[in-house]
């Protein structure tokens, strides 16, 4: 019953959706498409238009929506986990990056290979995240978050290579933002053998997942074989994924929404639920697809259907979140080894490594070809101390944000940057760059401050229902990353060179940081370490539980809101200082931990030492290694810090 | 120390006195106003590509400018002479390294108007905007070209340049509305981004101004923007009708393209109103405009109805 009552107003809002976006743009009278769709030979221009054009775009849409949502719903549906999605595990970032490496250094095979290449790309992104999580973990968090992980990496990787080669890469912009646009049937004729494998998956899928509904081991009792099982469904929902955003570029969202409306409109079998995935993927991304169109007639620059999606998915992802979009929340990762307490020299040899870094990047220099030792020049020194007292207290400031967050709550996970926070600044800048036309190196940090602010707050409304479960937070953080991702395709796409502001921007320099702005921030960061130091006593308290905080009469509400805040501002000002810095705050607190550094007070004062060190040296590599060119020191640690990250889920793995 | 000074600057003074010289001040104007150099510049430094252009048109050798090889594969000529240092990329070029060079002169563009103050500690900046939504970008590199020979006192090959510029403005117009039966074709100038999506050139853009040279017509004329174009759909130039369609170089998917019944059925497809046009470098100096023009020109005569005239006209050049 409940099947026919709910996909019958799918199917008729589907058709209209489909008529609807065929009136957009077309100068055809209704019943001259039909006669047209019907097998009347196309002559005017206006015909041709329409058939090998709008035709050939809808029926992509219809394919590429389908597939998004149907490949959501299964790969939810083996991971029991309703923040998976293609999105979420890095497929669109390792076909980038292929993409952006093929238009850079191999020009003559663009025309011929780059499908290949995408798709190539894609799969190697995507077997790696389900290496780095394990076959053990499909199921929790560590894929999502390896997922993430490989986005930042992969993708900071391109950012690095387009800076440096601007020119080259602009074809592949237009692929970024998510196209639909259609010069004809070749790519649908392409890309639909490729998708034929659906089927089997609507046939055979719908049995084992309701097999695996029962838990591993009761799949297995009832004679399934669960492991191979997976892996084979897995690769099918893979490859399928993989051929569509080659054919029509990263389009992000419809996998990770339509799997969570079919449920919410009751969907309650596998069959059910994959099938009105399918639809309303469709639909969604048809109805998307129509907005792109309207508004590209109503400015003059084109719009990406990618954008349009991003913009309608990000809040409909967060409002769905309210509900119960909960993923399986234990995360299965035990830091490496650490000692038990912190050794007697430790704080003095890291004090003296940060202060011998700092030496060292003041006089140690090259000119391309040698290294020498000098002392800086007056003008040398004015343009290095500022970049170093940045980098310095960029690392101390991300590192309190990190540890703080971690413990209020209770998750070593936690990270400014995968949590959105960071994120919100970033997307306040970059937001105030495309619509307002504002320069973003510019825009201050009263905007960034904003954003921050406004994820914070989020956070604490979401989260609080959800007793801050890592999951509602992650989303979070993958809804405004994702969204911040296609306003920067979208303003990449316009192909104009202000495109590169943005990107340097997003790298994370301290290139452009002046004198005044490092001071700011020294202070800023200076102030905050000492107001976290000072209530040190708190995290103590916290990290210990709600209640134990509590009963020793501490106003646990009051306090974790000021530290947020803290945690909020600190970000802020390290983002509107030198651009969008991840893995930090991760990083360092865990180090610290490693180091022995248990305690509240210690791991801050440890943790920052940490962060500091790894700024400067990310800044002094990344100003040398490619002299006179200069790799962004935000790149740098997300290559570092990414590498460090998947080691820890590896180790994770293995357990 | 103190005596070789003087003694140098005696002799310096000498050397002027002799030819004539006297030690003035040159005031010279940029995109911000009037400003006064103690000396004409021997050591200068060029942040982006377009001045790096406009000053080696200007027979003056830079000793530094941004991402050489770059420049080499992208805005090709003039080229670029030995000794040139790099100095990194255009929107973060090395400090430490234009520092080392010791220039005595700065030009910047518009990606680097927000280091002026800190490369004033350096060398006195001059800043020439070209691109911009409120200029007409190729009357603006003329304006720059001039007020860089003023500069470098290379006035009079400046003014040679631009006037052999405008003969040859005049030549190839003239050879075009023979070649197209002394019709003035209206003309789409657009860069493929990939198979489905363009960038058409527009009114304030220097490849509608040497389109304008050339006695054509913009067959869609667009709105000013920062950069001279705006990103559109592949359908969209339909509405260019059997206009010319003119896309430069390099466009890898070429061979892709032509399988498109989308394309093929486009009016100036059909009417063979279709080339593409040697590469050149669309954000460059008061020079570009001619090389812009010459190779939209050449196109063009390779598809004009009139190929007697254009055999001619070949035969005269060579």
């Amino acid at each position: 019953m409940t099947r026919s009552l709910s996909f019958f107003p799918i199917l008729l809002l589907l058709l209209s959706a489909v008529v609807g976006s065929l009136q957009i743009g077309s100068d055809l009278s209704l019943s001259r498409q039909l006669a047209i769709v019907t097998g009347t030979q196309a002559e005017e221009f206006a015909d041709i238009m329409f058939s090998y054009a709008q035709l050939p775009r809808l029926v992509m849409a219809l394919m590429v929506g389908a597939m998004l949502g149907l490949v959501g719903s299964l790969m939810q549906q083996l991971t029991q986990n309703a923040l998976t999605s293609p999105l979420t595990l890095g497929t669109s970032s390792g076909a980038w990056l292929a993409l952006i490496i093929v238009n850079v250094w191999f020009p003559e095979l663009v025309g011929d290979h780059s499908a290949l290449a995408a798709m190539a790309g894609a799969m190697l992104s995507l077997f790696l995240v389900i290496f780095i999580a394990g076959p053990k973990n499909m199921t929790g968090l560590p894929l999502v978050l390896s997922g993430m992980v490989v986005n930042i990496l992969l993708g900071s990787v391109a950012s690095a290579i387009i800076l440096l080669n601007a020119e080259y890469a602009k074809n592949v912009f237009i692929w970024g933002a998510g196209d639909l646009t259609q010069n004809g049937w070749e790519s649908v004729q392409w890309l639909l053998p490729r998708l034929s494998v659906s089927f089997l998956l609507l046939v055979f899928a719908p049995r084992i997942l309701t097999l695996m509904r029962l838990g591993h081991q009761g799949a297995a009792a009832r004679g399934l074989n669960v492991v191979p099982a997976f892996i084979v469904l897995m690769a099918v929902g893979l490859w399928l994924v993989a051929a569509s955003i080659t054919a029509v570029g990263v389009i992000s969202f419809i996998g990770l929404l339509t799997p969570n409306i079919a449920r919410a409109l009751g969907a309650r079998t596998p069959r059910v639920e994959l099938t009105m995935s399918a639809l309303l993927g469709s639909l969604l991304l048809v109805v998307t697809d129509a907005a792109a169109q309207l508004l590209s007639q109503l400015t003059v620059d084109a719009i990406p259907s990618g954008t349009t999606a991003a913009a309608i998915g990000a809040p409909a992802l967060l409002w769905f979140s309210r509900r119960k979009m909960k993923a399986q929340d234990q995360v299965s990762i035990k830091l490496p080894p650490s000692r038990d307490r912190l050794a007697a020299l430790s704080l003095p040899a890291l004090m003296l490594l940060v202060a011998g870094i700092l030496c060292l990047t003041a006089v140690f220099v090259t000119d391309g070809h040698n290294w020498h030792v000098a002392l800086p020049t007056a003008y040398q020194w004015e343009l290095r101390w500022p970049r170093m007292l940045t980098a310095l207290s960029a690392g101390v400031g991300l590192a309190i944000a990190g540890t703080v967050l971690q413990r209020l709550i209770y998750n070593p996970l936690a990270s400014p940057d995968i949590l959105g926070i960071s994120a919100g600044a970033t997307f306040a800048l970059v937001g105030a760059s495309v619509f307002l036309g504002m320069n973003i190196f510019a825009v201050g940090s009263a905007l960034a401050f904003a954003g921050s602010m406004l994820v914070l707050a989020v956070l604490l409304i979401l989260g609080r229902r959800h007793q801050f479960a890592p999951s509602s937070l992650i989303l979070i953080g993958i809804a405004l990353t994702a969204l911040i991702d296609a306003l920067v395709q979208f303003a990449l796409a316009k192909g104009t060179q202000d495109s590169y502001s943005i990107l340097t921007w997003l790298a994370g320099s301290t290139y452009r940081v002046t004198e005044g702005k490092a001071i700011f921030l020294f202070i800023g960061v200076a102030t905050l370490l000492a107001f976290t130091l000072a209530t040190s006593r708190w995290l103590t308290l916290i990290s210990a539980g709600r209640q134990f905080a509590a009963a020793r009469g501490l106003n646990v509400q009051l306090c974790s809101a000021l530290l947020l805040g803290a945690v909020a501002l600190l970000c802020a000002l390290v983002t509107a200082t030198m651009g969008p810095v991840a893995f930090v705050g991760l990083l360092a607190p865990h180090m610290a931990v490693m180091l022995g550094a248990k305690q509240a007070r210690e791991q801050l004062i440890v943790a920052s030492l940490v962060g500091a060190a790894v700024m400067l040296i990310a800044d002094w590599v990344g100003q040398t290694v490619l002299f006179p060119a200069q790799i962004a020191a935000g790149t740098l640690v997300s290559v570092i810090g990414g590498s460090y990250f998947l080691f820890l889920l590896i180790r994770g793995r293995s357990r | 120390m103190a005596p070789m000074t003087r003694m140098s600057k005696g002799v310096a003074l000498a050397a002027c006195l002799f030819s004539g010289q006297v030690f003035a001040d040159i005031t010279v104007t940029d995109s911000r106003g009037e400003h006064t150099l103690a000396e004409p510049p021997q050591r200068v430094v060029v942040l982006n590509w377009d001045l790096a252009e406009q000053v080696l048109e200007l027979d003056v050798t830079p000793v530094g400018m941004p991402n050489i090889s770059g420049y080499q594969e992208w805005v090709v000529q003039p080229a670029v002479p030995a000794g040139v240092a790099d100095i990194g990329t255009r929107t973060e070029p090395n400090l430490e390294k234009i520092a080392e060079l010791k220039p005595d002169l700065i030009l910047a563009a518009s990606p680097q108007k927000d280091l002026i103050p800190r490369l004033e500690a350096l060398a006195p900046v001059l800043y020439y905007e070209t691109y911009s939504q409120s200029l007409n970008s190729a009357e603006a590199a003329i304006a720059n070209f001039r007020q860089l020979a003023t500069v470098f006192n290379q006035q009079a090959l400046a003014e040679q340049k631009l006037t052999a510029m405008s003969e040859r403005f005049a030549e190839l117009k003239s050879q075009l509305n023979q070649a197209f039966n002394g019709e003035s074709p209206s003309v789409v100038a657009m860069r493929f981004a990939n198979q489905t999506s363009v960038y058409i050139y527009g009114q304030n853009s220097t490849t509608n101004y040497a389109l304008e040279q050339l006695g054509l017509t913009p067959a869609m004329p667009l709105p000013a923007t920062e950069w001279g174009i705006v990103q559109k759909r592949l359908t969209d130039l339909q509405k260019a009708g059997s206009s010319y369609v003119l896309y430069f170089r390099p466009f890898n998917e070429e061979k892709q393209l032509q399988r498109s019944v989308i394309w093929n059925a486009m009016p100036f497809v059909r009417a063979r109103h279709v080339n593409s046009v040697a590469s050149v470098w669309n954000y460059g100096g008061a020079m570009s405009i001619r090389y812009i023009a010459e190779a939209m020109a050449d196109s063009l005569f390779e598809i004009a109805p009139n190929q007697d005239v254009v055999a001619s006209v070949k035969g005269g050049q060579d």
